[in-house]
């Protein structure tokens, strides 16, 4: 379980999470919504500590981690390898070819040999249905590709929580929809999900909660039936405002 | 008067000697540990400032400025001539005093690693963000990161540049002649002095730096090809 405790965090002059709590439950999957700039990002790029919040707790299980304090190393990578990131831009390492991207962690951060690696990533490349492209290098794949090997390489690391920042936002739909269908697998085996999305149907259909974030504050903390079918005002103008059908439906 | 095919027959095993002995041993030597001392500065100039570290980036910032800053022959001949006359009691009462040799491998490292030093951080400052972020959040070190992801792609990057200084050094070692090394500059001076024939011994010298950085071009050629594997698509 990951809980956060009146965390706070800014760039600049600009409050991009302003005392936020919010717990994430183990074998769930849970989706930050929320429009641009809101600071859904910076919350879930906090929990893999790329981001340091300046103030406010972080519990993980039993580990605690105090913001108002320098973080020691130890307790950084231990945080880091227990959440697995996989970011908009898949940001796969283009000099090794796709089977060793997923094998670097294995090998590198947690001393597995080579081979028991290597068999781990193609088991996982199979998963995501590229155990084929194995040898390819990334810039070789189309960005659906890519992401899933991101996927791929985050799984290996055998991650208590897999962090997902707008995995989809930078694809085709059609190449968007072979990345949900994973991600929606994994969300099926009771994976420990949280991934930061602008796609409402994908939340629909893969999340146990949903918290909507605006102005770094959270909005709403509950389940997905009553965030869709039961809306306050400004969570209706918001999912309004993704829709054009409700505007003009030239189907009808 | 001899043919000039004559001269250039009769003095072409000496000059290549002294390239084979001075020049391609000085380049090579000085410009493999100009390259560790570039990458050390480029990480030094790159890391965050805090505490005592402070003072070690001011000197990697002034080592740079000073080496970039100064024409390299007066380097040669302040570390060459110069040093001897920096005597301090207790420690160098007489003078720091360097064979030829040891002064001109010197400071051709330092002057070339002060440039390289420039290249390999903009090569790594060229390695987007993204690259660090996910090396880190799979739990790698900053050593790991550097070794592993960072570096790999920045040697790609910079490998252009490089060869650019990889070169220039191996011409800018004929000042070495100034500083007593026999290399082949110097021997081509000496054996214009007697057959006074300048234009021709100065001609082959120039042809053997040609010939010395031609190599290098295709060195750099092959290298490209190899590090860049990975960019080319399918089929």
């Amino acid at each position: 379980m990951i809980k956060l405790e009146h965390v706070n965090k800014t760039f600049g002059n600009h409050q991009a999470l302003t005392d936020l709590n919010v717990t994430f439950n183990a074998h769930e999957t849970t989706a930050i919504v929320g429009p641009s700039g809101s600071g859904k990002s910076t919350l879930l790029r906090s929990l893999n500590l790329l981001e340091r919040p300046e103030s406010g707790l972080y519990h993980f299980n039993d580990q605690v981690i105090d913001f108002s304090h320098p973080l020691a190393s130890k307790d950084v990578l231990s945080i880091r390898r227990k959440t697995g990131m996989v970011f908009q831009d898949y940001n796969l390492f283009p000099h090794l070819s796709v089977v060793k991207n997923v094998m670097e962690g294995p090998v590198q951060v947690l001393k597995q040999q080579p081979d028991a690696a290597r068999q781990t990533a193609m088991d996982l490349l199979d998963k995501v249905g590229l155990a084929d492209k194995a040898d390819a290098y990334p810039g070789q794949l189309s960005g659906g590709q890519q992401q899933r090997v991101a996927i791929a390489r985050s799984l290996a690391m055998d991650p208590e929580f897999i962090l997902l920042d707008e995995p989809t936002s930078a694809l085709d739909p059609e190449l968007e929809a072979g990345v949900l269908r994973v991600l929606l697998a994994l969300a099926q085996e009771n994976d420990s999900m949280i991934v930061v999305t602008h796609n409402m149907e994908f939340a629909r259909a893969v999340a146990d909660k949903i918290i909507f974030v605006e102005d770094g504050r959270i909005l709403f903390d509950g389940t997905p039936s009553d965030f869709f079918t039961k809306p306050n005002q400004r969570i209706a103008d918001f999912l309004a405002a993704m829709t054009f059908t409700t505007i003009s439906d030239k189907a009808k | 008067m001899d043919s000039i095919w004559h001269i250039i027959i009769t003095s072409a095993p000496q000059i290549a000697v002294a390239g084979l002995k001075y020049t391609i041993p000085i380049a090579i030597i000085s410009f493999a540990l100009g390259l560790i001392l570039a990458i050390l500065t480029a990480l030094v100039k790159l890391s965050p400032k805090r505490g005592w570290f402070s003072i070690v980036r001011a000197i990697a910032y002034f080592y740079v400025w000073l080496f970039r800053s100064t024409p390299l022959l007066v380097q040669l001949f302040i570390v060459y001539f110069g040093l001897p006359y920096l005597k301090i009691q207790g420690i160098w009462p007489n003078g720091i005093q360097l064979d030829p040799w040891t002064a001109g491998i010197a400071t051709f490292s330092l002057n070339t690693g002060a440039y390289c030093a420039e290249t390999i951080r903009a090569a790594i400052l060229s390695i987007p963000q993204g690259q660090w972020e996910a090396a880190y959040s799979i739990g790698m070190t900053k050593p790991q990161v550097l070794k592993r992801i960072i570096l790999p792609q920045a040697a790609r990057v910079s490998l252009p540049p490089l060869s650019n200084s990889f070169i220039s050094l191996m011409k800018d070692t004929s000042l070495a002649a100034s500083i007593t090394i026999v290399e082949i500059f110097e021997v081509s001076q000496q054996i214009a002095a007697e057959n006074y024939q300048p234009l021709v011994m100065y001609t082959e010298a120039a042809a053997f730096y040609a010939i010395l950085c031609s190599l290098l071009s295709w060195l750099q050629g092959y290298l490209e090809k190899r590090t860049s594997r990975y960019l080319r698509p399918l089929n």
